[in-house]
């Protein structure tokens, strides 16, 4: 039971409510030494105490006195021998009280030195009686909590030795994963390095084979070659249209560096005064870039950094006037397939 | 009562016991004076016949008798003592004969109703015993029917809050707060008796 528990059962214990049980959590709690709850049931006890001065009151019969006068011992029974009777009634009092308390002392005729004698007997036999009964129920107390704090401490330091273990290894844990993913990165970062040094190497080469047209080739499938091999590469197929049937290229576009090469064959030549421009179209058209070429050339060409087109549907050529226009003003030439 | 004079019920003297404790027998007729009306109607209440009281308080005096030596006057005055001890002895005799059935003491006042009224004055009640008696008879009357009901059954029939529950057939938990705050009340009303010292 909490503490508030124990509190809120205060009124109750002084009215006779609470079961055993709950009489002896309570008692044991004060015994703990709850300075509020003690006072607080000193003030309900008091009160639970006064309750009978509501009763209409009845006289006893005169008799009873007399009876009760006649039947008393000469004397009463000295407290050791009233403290040790083996039968008491089972709310007997307060006795939990003796364990709080240590007795005051009851006013002391001074008339009578073997008054006081007696009286010191019962101060000590009470006394006595007091300190047994606080030593024992103190020792029994006391090596229970102390049992209990000892397990407890054993379980925190477990627990805390297994939770020092799960966050090490949880560390391990996390440090190679990280470790892992530096790996993972590095890997692939140099993969693409590779990729695009290949990819670069393309345009020196293709500037070392201007001389001849076999070579060209030679180096257009070197550089196709490499193209391909870079990971993000994506590959779309371009068809003549009506007007250049014979014509036919494709697009290859690098997601991860925006780089966009389209090469195409027998694509009629560009008349002066005009250039052929390339076309991402998804809602409307979208400039990719402009070229020239002379008739029987192949095309090659490289435009870097352009907007992602990711959500484009079609890819178009058409011939504009030099310079480009905003938007596709002539005839078609090459279209995507799909 | 703001000096409430020595010897009346409610104010015994706590050097009574002591001279009780050591075989004064005019202190222990003083004793008997001025707490019997007091036991005996308590125990009236709870065992229900004259007889029954009669018996009880034998036993309680002689006891009282025998055990005064362990009246601590720090655990209270000296007839909050003897209340508590009357009531535990009477609440052990109600349980030991609890094949007697239910009885219907329903409230704080029902069980002594149906005596006879008592018309003859208390000799030794005080005129602060009087208005303690008052001041209590109201404080208990001016708290809810139902609240004196839960109390009544606990004090006077020794009933736990489950088995007051199920004699009323209520829940557990309004008892519990009937008693608490019915208790908490009284606490309230008879504050300033307490702080006078005419409280246990």
């Amino acid at each position: 039971m909490t503490h508030e528990e124990l509190e809120e059962s205060v009124p109750s214990y002084a009215a006779g409510a609470l079961d055993r049980s709950e009489r002896q959590a309570l008692e044991a709690h004060l015994l703990s030494g709850c300075t509020s709850c003690h006072s607080a049931l000193k003030d309900y006890q008091s009160i639970a105490a006064l309750l009978p001065l509501s009763l209409s009151p009845i006289t006893p019969p005169p008799s009873l006195k007399a009876t009760i006068m006649a039947e008393r011992n000469p004397a009463p029974i000295p407290a050791d021998a009233a403290t040790h009777e083996p039968s008491k009634p089972s709310l007997e009092p307060g006795e939990w009280m003796d364990h709080l308390f240590p007795p005051v002392a009851p006013a002391r005729s001074s008339s009578l030195p073997w008054a006081l004698g007696l009286a010191a007997l019962l101060i000590v036999a009470v006394g006595g009686y007091v300190a047994w009964n606080v030593s024992t129920q103190r020792s029994i107390a006391t090596s229970n909590m102390q049992q209990l704090e000892t397990s407890l401490q054993e379980k925190s330091a477990k627990l805390a030795e297994m939770s020092r273990e799960v966050e090490s290894q949880t560390n391990a844990l996390t440090e190679i994963r990280n470790e892992l993913q530096q790996r993972t990165n590095e890997a692939t970062e140099a993969r693409e390095q590779l990729a695009q040094r290949e990819a670069e190497l393309v345009e020196p080469r293709i500037e070392l084979s201007q001389g001849g047209s076999a070579r060209i080739v030679r180096t257009a499938q070197d550089e196709l070659a490499a193209l391909l091999r870079i990971p993000d590469v994506k590959v779309e197929s371009l068809a003549g249209s009506d007007i250049a049937k014979q014509a036919a290229g494709f697009l290859l576009f690098d997601a991860r560096t925006h780089n966009v090469w389209l090469y195409s064959m027998n694509l009629p030549g560009s008349p002066t005064g005009t250039t052929y421009q390339l076309w991402a179209i998804s809602d409307k058209p979208v400039s990719i870039g402009t070229f020239h070429i002379d008739a029987g050339e192949t095309v090659r060409l490289l435009v870097k950094k352009v907007p992602s087109f990711a959500g484009a549907k079609a890819f178009a050529v058409s011939l504009e006037p030099s310079g480009g226009r905003p938007q596709p003003t002539g005839p078609i030439y090459l279209l995507s397939r799909s | 009562m703001d000096n409430p004079s020595q010897h009346t019920t409610s104010m015994i003297d706590p050097t009574v016991l002591a001279l009780v404790a050591k075989g004064d027998q005019q202190a222990f007729s003083t004793l008997y004076d001025h707490s019997s009306r007091l036991l005996f109607t308590l125990a009236i209440r709870i065992l229900g016949s004259r007889e029954d009281a009669s018996e009880l308080l034998r036993d309680v005096y002689v006891d009282v008798w025998r055990k005064v030596s362990r009246y601590d006057v720090g655990r209270g005055t000296p007839v909050a003592w003897l209340v508590t001890l009357t009531k535990s002895r009477a609440i052990d005799q109600l349980r030991a004969r609890a094949s007697r059935g239910y009885r219907a003491t329903n409230t704080l006042e029902a069980g002594t109703a149906a005596q006879p009224a008592d018309p003859s004055p208390n000799p030794f009640e005080t005129q602060a015993d009087h208005e303690l008696r008052l001041a209590v008879g109201s404080a208990v009357a001016g708290l809810p029917q139902a609240q004196q009901q839960a109390i009544g059954l606990a004090y006077y029939e020794g009933l736990s809050h489950a088995e007051i529950a199920a004699r009323l057939n209520q829940p557990l938990g309004t008892v519990k707060t009937r008693i608490k705050l019915g208790m908490s009340r009284l606490r309230e009303s008879l504050q300033q008796w307490g702080n006078h010292g005419a409280l246990p």
